[in-house]
């Protein structure tokens, strides 16, 4: 059975795009315009994801009240926001609110499209994981384990929370430890279109801090000023 | 021409003094007015001199008698004056108590030197309540008393009046005494040899003390006893031996060689006196004069009247006397006429003359004198009877209570005005240094609300904000014009971000388009037409990102972490990293030998470094190496990256770092320039207390940028590097 897609786009001709470049993957699309016409459709069956824009119509903060409404439902449900509003201030409660990931237009479909697989499957692989099959594509590198699978990170045992822009970043920090990765191997790693150095710096910053929320002594990622990063093995 | 345009004109402050300066006409003014109520005062009172005068001459219009008791000539008789005696006067031998009269004697028998000869007196003649006052000191060297054993009067000094009586007949009274004390006085037969009557003749009753070297005598008679036509001589008989009691000489008053035997009394006819006695008021004497220049009557005086000045304050004192010196200057200085103390200097008596000349002729007249200290107004008024002028009342007033009262009014009203004058320019000083110091204040705060490179610090200004006056709303006014800017400003800050909403939107339908384009029409996946649309939908969401970062840097910089690092080893590494990521540059660092320790955002440092590297990337020159140098200079660190090249503009070091402003010439590489770079540069280093400036080199082959940031307090170094310090050693 096909998984059940659902995008909230106030745009018509963007969601059109995402419709038909979705449904081309093999997705059951089901495209809503807005809040309250999405509120009703999902409450009628349940999406196995959901791509939400923020801005819907005349309420800026509709992507946001709508995750929350979701995540109330649906505690598991991955949700992706896809929007225009990429200031740093919405990054972070677009990931607080619990969503999985925060893409900002202009997008590539393929990319979208890499993002909906990825993410569905973590998905199933961490729902198969809680439901007690231990992970087996787990890696150790010194007190880091990485599921690249479930996109799971733990630093000493220590659960942490990354969005998966961040994990991948992190994944290819680490693939050799002790060795400089160049900003431009990070950029690839995010697989967005348009990110800057300073879009590295940010997202570097914020997996720091969350390592060091559960180990303030963390000082594993080192920066290589004007070249990149670092992960050395303590 | 340049000169003029640096004039300004004077400061507000000056300006109000020199405005306050007109107050100065308050003084002038008032001593125009004052003199003009002196003239005015002083006309008056000639006016009611005048009309006083003319009162009193009604009195006597038509009354000839009062003028003809008088021969009409004078020039045939020897007049013995007499004047009015104030007070009552005893009989008593003594002057004491004859008033100011006393000092009207005349002399007769006078030796050529002017002593009284033996024989000599002196003659005081007075009346009151219609009797004749005499006094008489003599000087008799021997004195020989009346002997009363003898019978006749004439072997004794005594004094002989003779008179023409009311009757007609001829009087003859000799006053006799024995000795100090009363006399006795006895009609006399013609020889002046024996009493005609046994009993003295009481109506003349006198007084006689002795002295060392004669006698005084005074005696007093009924005026009517001389009759109407007062003929009256006196005559001093000396007798020297007391034993033959010859007669030695007789002094006496009449005309030694006259047509007629008597001498005329002449009084102030005491009719005309007594008509004009109640009139007298202070400080002023009126005077009746006949055609023939005699005074006929005279009562009050000119002496300074009661003038009433009030007891000065004695700080008022130093001024009048100060103000008393200044007065011509003064005077010159605002009526443009010299001042002239002696005004009425002409000769007074000249003017007295011509008054009573005048009057007499007929005319009314009122003119100023001077007696000595006193300035009197003298006003004449005929008095007429049938078109004959009988004569004239004159009559004379001081003015010194008038010049009085003018000069305390001058002396305080320029005082006063002087006072008040400064105290007025004082307060005008004191408001306007206020003034201008409220205004340089709200100046400052207004221009120090918009920095340098003309970005807004605040929305509203605090100072002169709830003043009620046009500075409030001056200040009310710049601030609202702030807050409009300000919001202003905001939206234009805000523009960049607004933009990216708005045009990351069609920018994603349009590369979503161009994808599911590409998946569906299979034959234009690889044209080139294709690509180049792709490329255009990236480079429009590069510039809206950058122009978006650029916006947002001042308040992403707010939320950055600061920490303490080593810039020489962020330096070094960055400087290494440089050179492999740029292949065929070269890049040369020279650091310090110690860690530099400052506080930064270490990516902020890096976003800065990147950026002026890549401004030195673009502007060097092939085959020549950028050289980046890290110096300290006490609590500054200093970055200096420099390249060679062209050199920048003269007018270009300013406006570098602002943003937009870019000094790229036209050859466009295929990178994204909007002169943000440096611009970007400029922010981190302020955000970090530091700056940046771009020179040329000295020698003009390149160009330096030299950032300036502040090392990291003492304190927090030395921590740093004793934490370090072991490691090192282990290391």
């Amino acid at each position: 059975m096909a998984k059940r897609i659902a995008i909230v786009e106030d745009d018509p001709d963007q969601r059109s795009n995402y419709t038909d470049a979705i449904t081309k993957k093999g997705y059951d699309v089901t495209a809503y315009a807005s809040r309250q016409e999405a509120l009703e459709g999902i409450e009628k069956q349940l999406p196995d994801l959901a791509i939400l824009d923020i801005i819907l119509g005349d309420e800026v903060d509709a992507g946001f009240q709508l995750c929350r409404d979701l995540l109330a439902k649906a505690p598991s449900l991955p949700v992706i926001f896809l929007t225009e509003r990429i200031d740093e201030i919405d990054k972070i409660s677009g990931l607080r609110l619990g969503a999985w990931d925060y893409l900002a237009k202009p997008i590539s479909l393929d990319y979208l499209a890499e993002r909906i697989s990825s993410l569905l499957r973590i998905n199933e692989v961490r729902n198969s994981a809680v439901s007690g099959q231990a992970s087996a594509t787990a890696r150790q590198i010194g007190d880091l384990s990485l599921d690249q699978e479930a996109l799971l990170v733990s630093w000493r045992g220590d659960r942490i929370d990354l969005s998966g822009t961040e994990f991948r970043m992190l994944a290819k920090l680490v693939r050799v430890p002790g060795h400089a990765v160049s900003y431009e191997t990070l950029m690839n790693a995010t697989m967005q279109s348009l990110v800057t150095n300073n879009t590295i710096n940010t997202h570097m910053r914020n997996i720091r801090k969350k390592f060091e929320k559960v180990d303030p002594d963390f000082a594993c990622i080192k920066s290589e000023y004007g070249f990149g990063y670092r992960w050395i093995a303590s | 021409m340049k000169l003029f345009n640096r004039i300004r004109g004077p400061r507000l402050s000056t300006k109000l003094a020199l405005w306050s300066l007109m107050l100065l006409v308050v003084p002038w003014v008032s001593y125009r007015q004052l003199v003009g109520i002196e003239q005015l005062l002083v006309q008056g009172q000639s006016q009611a001199q005048l009309l006083t005068a003319e009162g009193i001459s009604t009195l006597f219009n038509g009354r000839e008698d009062l003028f003809n008791d008088l021969p009409v000539s004078l020039d045939d008789y020897e007049a013995l004056y007499v004047r009015p005696l104030r007070a009552p006067v005893r009989i008593d031998g003594r002057m004491s108590d004859w008033g100011e009269s006393s000092s009207h004697a005349r002399r007769f028998g006078v030796d050529g030197e002017g002593q009284l000869s033996d024989g000599g007196f002196e003659l005081s003649l007075g009346e009151r309540g219609g009797q004749l006052h005499a006094f008489i000191r003599v000087r008799d060297d021997v004195l020989v008393m009346r002997n009363p054993e003898y019978l006749r009067l004439d072997n004794a000094d005594h004094l002989r009046l003779s008179f023409i009586a009311a009757d007609g007949e001829d009087g003859r009274v000799a006053i006799t005494f024995p000795g100090s004390g009363v006399t006795t006085a006895y009609k006399m037969d013609a020889e002046w040899r024996f009493a005609e009557e046994g009993a003295p003749d009481n109506r003349v009753q006198g007084h006689i003390e002795e002295l060392d070297d004669g006698l005084q005598l005074e005696f007093r008679m009924p005026l009517e006893m001389l009759g109407s036509r007062r003929y009256f001589g006196l005559s001093y008989v000396d007798v020297d031996d007391p034993e033959t009691r010859e007669i030695r000489s007789i002094t006496q008053t009449l005309p030694k060689a006259g047509k007629e035997s008597f001498n005329l009394v002449v009084l102030r006819s005491p009719e005309v006196l007594n008509i004009i006695q109640g009139l007298g008021y202070s400080g002023a004497r009126i005077l009746v004069i006949d055609p023939q220049n005699r005074v006929r009557a005279e009562t009050g005086n000119v002496g300074r009247g009661v003038v009433t000045r009030e007891p000065q304050r004695s700080w008022l004192d130093a001024p009048q006397r100060w103000f008393g010196a200044m007065r011509p200057f003064v005077h010159r200085l605002v009526m443009w006429q010299d001042w002239d103390v002696e005004q009425p200097t002409e000769d007074t008596q000249a003017v007295a003359d011509e008054v009573i000349r005048a009057s007499l002729a007929g005319d009314p007249i009122a003119l100023r004198r001077r007696i000595g200290e006193l300035e009197i107004i003298m006003a004449a008024h005929p008095i007429v009877s049938r078109d004959t002028v009988l004569g004239t009342v004159v009559v004379e007033q001081n003015i010194d209570e008038i010049l009085t009262f003018q000069r305390l009014a001058l002396e305080q009203a320029i005082i006063l005005s002087l006072a008040s004058l400064l105290a007025v320019f004082v307060a005008l000083l004191a408001f306007a240094g206020r003034l201008a110091w409220r205004i340089r204040k709200l100046r400052r705060e207004a221009s120090a609300a918009i920095d340098q490179y003309g970005r807004l610090k605040t929305s509203v200004l605090h100072s002169e904000i709830n003043a009620g006056d046009e500075i409030g709303d001056l200040a009310r006014s710049v601030s609202g014009m702030l807050s409009k800017l300000h919001q202003h400003n905001k939206f234009l800050e805000n523009m960049p971000r607004t933009l990216r909403h708005e045009i990351n939107n069609p920018l994603n339908t349009l590369s979503t388009s161009l994808q599911n384009l590409a998946e569906e029409v299979p034959e234009v996946k690889d044209s080139k037409y294709l690509e180049s649309a792709k490329r255009g939908v990236n480079r429009i969401g590069a510039i809206v990102q950058n122009l978006a970062d650029a916006a947002n840097l001042e308040d992403a910089l707010g939320a950055e972490d600061l920490e303490v690092i080593d810039i020489q080893q962020l330096l070094e590494n960055y400087v290494a990293n440089c050179d492999l990521a740029h292949e065929n540059m070269h890049f040369v660092f020279r650091g310090t030998r110690t860690p530099v320790y400052a506080r930064v955002a270490d990516y902020r440092i890096e976003q800065m470094l990147d950026k002026i590297v890549d401004n030195a990337v673009d502007f060097h020159r092939s085959n020549t190496p950028i050289k980046v140098q890290l110096d300290t200079h006490r609590d500054m660190l200093r970055i200096t990256v420099a390249n060679r090249g062209p050199t920048l503009p003269a007018d270009a070091e300013e406006s570098l770092f602002d943003s937009m402003v870019t000094h790229r010439s036209g050859d466009a590489q295929n990178r994204l320039h909007f002169g943000l770079g440096l611009y970007v540069v400029r922010t981190i280093a302020e955000y970090h207390g530091g700056s940046v400036r771009a020179v040329n080199l000295v020698d003009g082959s390149g160009v330096a940028i030299m950032v300036q940031l502040p090392l990291a307090e003492p304190e927090v170094r030395t921590e740093i590097r004793a934490s370090r310090e072991p490691q090192l050693r282990s290391a």
